[in-house]
């Protein structure tokens, strides 16, 4: 490693050189501030962004000065995240304690009203608690179907075979497709009047087969076509663990006479463990914004309404931005509070075993 | 000792030897399976060489001929191409309005961010990764942990700012705008799979490279990125198939000029039901699937390389 | 009845041949090394014993049963691999279980058995740990005890010592021979260290592309290669070869030409029935005697290189032909670079090979 950890030396505070951060940081300031003061936001949010840029382009040209590559290398990615990921997260933060509708001038500080209103207002919150509830079981019926759809389909292609190439290929093509293809075309097929389900079920009863009428066959159509289209992506997963299992493992239970159970538990699972654990988690986080396909099939109808789309509905159809935010942060809780179980049953077991 | 095969074995079904090795009689299996598995898209390709009256039908017409009389004439329907020709040719209606532009134009939109933002997310996350890897900073894990912690967010999350920001500073509708969004999204899955790419490669080809006179610069490109092929190869399928065919924030973000397919489409069915044109949106899908399909079809092998050493460590 | 056989036993992988017409026969209680460079076929052999490569044609017995058609599992075999091919999930103790989970014995038996065997392999202290938290000689050793573990038809040992370091191989070697001599079953043994070989093996299989070249015991297959190739590939350092030309043989006396050397040499009578002709002569580079003066028995070469290795030297020396001879020398001996040496060759360490390769003996 040619670089070393080089603490940035302090230049002094007014040479005007390209390098000079504490200069570029300490003028970004000012401008920035008389810019926020003087100009409308359209304007002066670019001028910000030039003095952010200006400071950022500092620091560089200090680190490249320094041979700190490191940071360097590291630098433009931070900078993307920081603008489109880290800045909104601390926005909405923010909104979600004021009182704000993007449609009006307006703007007042209320501290946690929002949450206690989405959380606990009469009006607002059994319809939040229904729809995080309809979330919730969302979740719990695609990630399970994804799971095991998705494992057996990785059992079947586990093994080398003639072909295999192309008809893998075959089964992954549900996941290229735009989640708006898929959804309108399975309403196509969903469809009382000419869809193929109630052609096929017609032949049997004689009887039109309307799915979508209740909240059971909506809840079963929609699980249905998530399922079809991300088991793929769980099956890739899989079969990456499977096939990095080694081969003489295999051979060696041959020559041992291990059951296949048991081959299965001690030798393949262990291999795919991690691999699961990825992509149950992935799934989850996933499937806990699911809010496209409901969209596209039953536009909420029949209690399939997520919190998701309900965010979605609230914040840019009805412009209730702070409201809005104040159910965002109330998601992302719930998710880190799920992401962190996950990480610790993963950590938990792998130190076990 | 022929005698001693079982029916299956003759079958191609063979376990005696050779543990991962199966024969045509998997291929049999796996086939029926995955033409089931594919049959909702199967279907989506037969519609689009379908018109309007016969895509509506009933009984639902399955086949392009008879068969030579095996398959009942109201089964059959007569292909054309017509939807394909006018996917590109005709304006399309969206809720009674006549747009001025054409799905040519959105099929370019879609190439184009899809494959910016994908690319720029590969190059900017491979830097980064490499970084990681490299050059251990003061508070590595702490950067690292925020960028798989953005990765973990649903991105539903943050669109109310990014909807506010881009409103604001005039980004909504823009390709810049949707392109970085994308980029931002892209970006941690990348930087987490190339850096434990990296992480499992040798280093004393580095040093030996290093010891040679190489720069740092050239020993990034010359030694490690055609070590890591399969990675970002791998990368570049997730991240394509993901930013692709992105709706909701292609619904929210972009313009009339700047409109995705997968918008698009989803504006064209606005009507629901019999008003919907089955076999041109059925067109445009299977014209809209078929890069993906390629990319991921020719960079198969590097797919399920990729996700094993990315993820699986011992 | 512990035997291994196979006839006629050939394997082909698409056009290539990795064995052909392999001819083995393993008596109870015996050792048998597959030796050879690599590629050669010994490993695929193997492992058509052990039913992990379906075989071509031709029929492997294995305790007078034939197995032909049966899967590893059925075949009731013990193998340790290459790379030990130890569970990463398990620990020590459980991977050792592991082939005694077929016999549905109690939890007892079973983890009586597994402290017998840890005991003689001295793993009692690491039953506990993961593959990845032992040694690699302990891996060995853990791949060694899951073999011995139960009581198999015989036993196939597939490179077991190429992944330790020297002295580590050297205990091992001991180690298994002593294992092996108490189990009196029939094992087969594939390696490329023809030491090893030589030490452990009570025969010595010899294979190269696909072929076995000959079969014997150690002291055999050193003391009477069957034909150029063992001689060349047994015995370090490497035997002498020497394309001579044959002139004349009377009265248990060969007269041979190479170069613009002269050279008389005691053979046996089958030499003289080849006939005026090309021959292989092949000397050990221990069967020299560097003697004083030129005679028709000698060699004449100058030293051009010394290498001492200890309690001996070796020496490379070129003729006037212009062929190498490597010569062994006694420590004591001192040759100077550049020095004039006569050597004469033992009749008895050396052998002659006809045109096709082949050792003449009487």
């Amino acid at each position: 490693m040619t670089s070393t950890l080089s603490v940035p030396t302090n230049p002094s505070w007014f040479t005007p050189t390209a390098d000079n951060w504490k200069l570029a940081i300490f003028s970004g300031l000012v401008v920035a501030t008389l810019s926020i003061i003087a100009f409308p936001a359209s304007l002066s949010f670019w001028i910000v962004g030039a003095m952010v840029a200006m400071v950022a382009a500092a620091f560089v040209i200090n680190a490249y000065r320094k041979h700190y590559y490191g940071g360097l290398l590291v630098s433009p990615a931070i900078a993307v995240l920081f603008v489109m990921n880290i800045f909104p997260l601390l926005w909405s933060l923010g909104l979600s304690f004021f009182a704000y509708q993007s449609n009006q001038q307006t703007i007042r500080f209320v501290g946690l009203a929002n949450y206690v209103k989405v959380l606990t207002n009469d009006l607002k919150a059994p319809e939040n608690w229904a729809n995080l509830t309809n979330t919730a079981m969302f979740v719990v019926f695609t990630v399970t179907a994804q799971m095991i759809i998705g494992f057996l389909l990785a059992l079947l292609f586990a093994k080398q075979f003639p072909l295999r190439k192309y008809l893998l290929i075959l089964v992954l093509t549900p996941m290229m497709l735009s989640v708006v293809a898929a959804g309108v075309f399975y309403s196509y097929y969903y469809d009382p009047t000419f869809g193929l389900l109630s052609y096929f079920i017609r032949l049997f009863t004689g009887q039109q087969f309307i799915l979508m009428d209740n909240k059971a066959g909506a809840v079963a159509g929609i699980v249905f076509t998530d399922a079809w289209m991300w088991s793929p992506f769980v099956m890739l997963l899989v079969l990456a663990g499977l096939v990095s299992v080694p081969k003489y493992l295999y051979e060696a239970a041959a020559i041992d006479r291990v059951s296949g159970w048991r081959r299965f538990t001690s030798i393949t699972f262990p291999y795919i463990r991690s691999l699961l654990m990825l992509a149950l988690l992935f799934r989850t986080i996933e499937a806990f914004k699911m809010a496209d396909l409901i969209i596209l099939l039953t536009k909420g109808g029949n209690d399939t309404m997520t919190i998701s789309y309900h965010l979605i509905r609230i914040a840019n159809e009805q412009n209730k931005t702070s409201e809005g935010a104040a159910i965002s942060y109330v998601m992302l809780f719930i998710v880190i509070v799920l992401t962190n179980l996950y990480l610790y049953i993963a950590n938990r077991r792998t130190e076990t075993a | 000792m022929a005698s001693s095969n079982t029916f299956m074995e003759r079958l191609g079904f063979r376990k005696a030897s050779g543990v991962s090795e199966a024969g045509w009689g998997q291929t049999l299996f796996a086939g029926l399976i995955s033409l089931i598995y594919f049959l909702p898209v199967l279907l989506i390709i037969i519609t689009s060489f379908k018109l309007q009256t016969e895509a509506l039908s009933i009984p639902p017409k399955f086949f392009p001929t008879t068969f030579f009389g095996l398959i009942p004439e109201n089964l059959t329907f007569t292909p054309t191409l017509e939807n394909y020709t006018s996917v590109f040719s005709r304006a399309m209606t969206s809720g009674g309005a006549v747009e001025s532009t054409g799905f040519d134009r959105y099929f370019f939109n879609s190439i184009m961010i899809a494959s910016v933002s994908v690319f720029l997310a590969l190059f900017i996350g491979t830097l980064a990764a490499f970084g990681f890897s490299r050059y251990p900073l003061k508070g590595n894990d702490t950067y690292l942990f925020i960028i798989l912690t953005t990765r973990m967010l649903p991105a539903i999350v943050v669109i109310i700012p990014i909807i506010l920001m881009f409103r604001v500073t005039g980004l909504s509708g823009s390709y810049i705008g949707i392109i970085m969004l994308y980029t931002a999204f892209n970006l941690p899955f990348t930087i987490w799979m190339m850096k434990s790419f990296f992480d499992e490669l040798s280093l004393d080809v580095e040093d030996a490279a290093r010891i040679d006179g190489s720069s740092d610069f050239k020993v990034f490109f010359k030694i490690c990125l055609p070590q890591v092929i399969a990675g970002l190869a791998a990368t570049f399928v997730f991240g394509l198939i993901l930013t692709w065919n992105e709706f909701l924030f292609a619904l929210l973000l972009t313009g009339i000029d700047t409109r995705t397919v997968p918008v698009a489409m989803s504006q064209a069915v606005a009507g629901g039901g019999i008003g919907v044109l089955w076999g041109l949106l059925a067109a445009i899908e299977t014209l809209f699937l078929i890069p993906v399909f390629l990319v991921t079809f020719f960079l198969q092998d590097h797919l399920l390389r990729g996700v094993t050493f990315g993820t699986v460590k011992r | 009845m512990s035997t291994i056989e196979i006839q006629k036993v050939t394997k082909r992988f698409g056009d290539f041949v990795a064995v052909r017409d392999a001819d083995l026969l393993v008596n109870a209680g015996e050792v048998l090394c597959l030796l050879g460079p690599s590629g050669c076929g010994k490993t695929t052999t193997l492992r058509m014993i052990a039913g992990l490569e379906r075989i071509t044609s031709g029929n492997v017995i294995i305790g007078g049963q034939n197995m032909n058609e049966l899967s590893p599992e059925k075949r009731d075999i013990a193998m340790v691999f290459q790379f030990y091919a130890l569970y990463p999930a398990l620990s020590v103790g459980e991977n050792i279980a592991m082939p005694l989970h077929f016999e549905k014995l109690g939890a007892a038996e079973v983890q009586a058995r597994v402290n017998k065997v840890a005991d003689i392999l001295h793993l009692r202290d690491v039953l506990d740990r993961l593959p990845g938290q032992v040694s690699e000689g302990e891996k060995q050793r853990v791949a060694v005890a899951r073999a011995i573990v139960r009581d198999p038809n015989c036993f196939l040992f597939d490179e077991p010592l190429s992944r330790l370091d020297v002295e580590l191989r050297h205990s091992m070697r001991g180690q298994i021979k002593q294992v092996l001599a108490n189990l009196s079953k029939a094992t087969v043994i594939v390696t490329h260290d023809q030491l090893e070989a030589l030490t452990m093996a009570d025969r010595i299989a010899i294979m190269r592309d696909g072929l076995i070249e000959q079969v014997g015991t150690p002291h055999d297959v050193f003391a009477k290669p069957a034909n150029v190739f063992v001689g060349s590939f047994i015995g370090t350092p490497q035997m002498n070869l020497v394309e001579a030309e044959l002139k004349s043989f009377a009265s248990g006396k060969a007269d041979l030409e190479f170069g613009d050397e002269k050279l008389t040499l005691a053979t046996n009578a089958a030499v003289g029935k080849l006939g005026v002709g090309k021959v292989t002569v092949g000397i050990r580079p221990r069967a020299f005697a560097a003697v004083a003066k030129a005679t028709k028995e000698t060699i004449t070469a100058q030293a051009e290189l010394i290498e001492p290795m200890g309690a001996e030297t070796l020496i490379h020396a070129r003729t006037r032909g212009g062929n190498d001879i490597r010569v062994v020398v006694p420590r004591d001996k001192r040759v100077k670079i550049g020095e004039t040496l006569h050597l004469q060759p033992d009749p008895a360490q050396t052998h002659v090979f006809a045109s096709d390769g082949k050792a003449v003996r009487a």
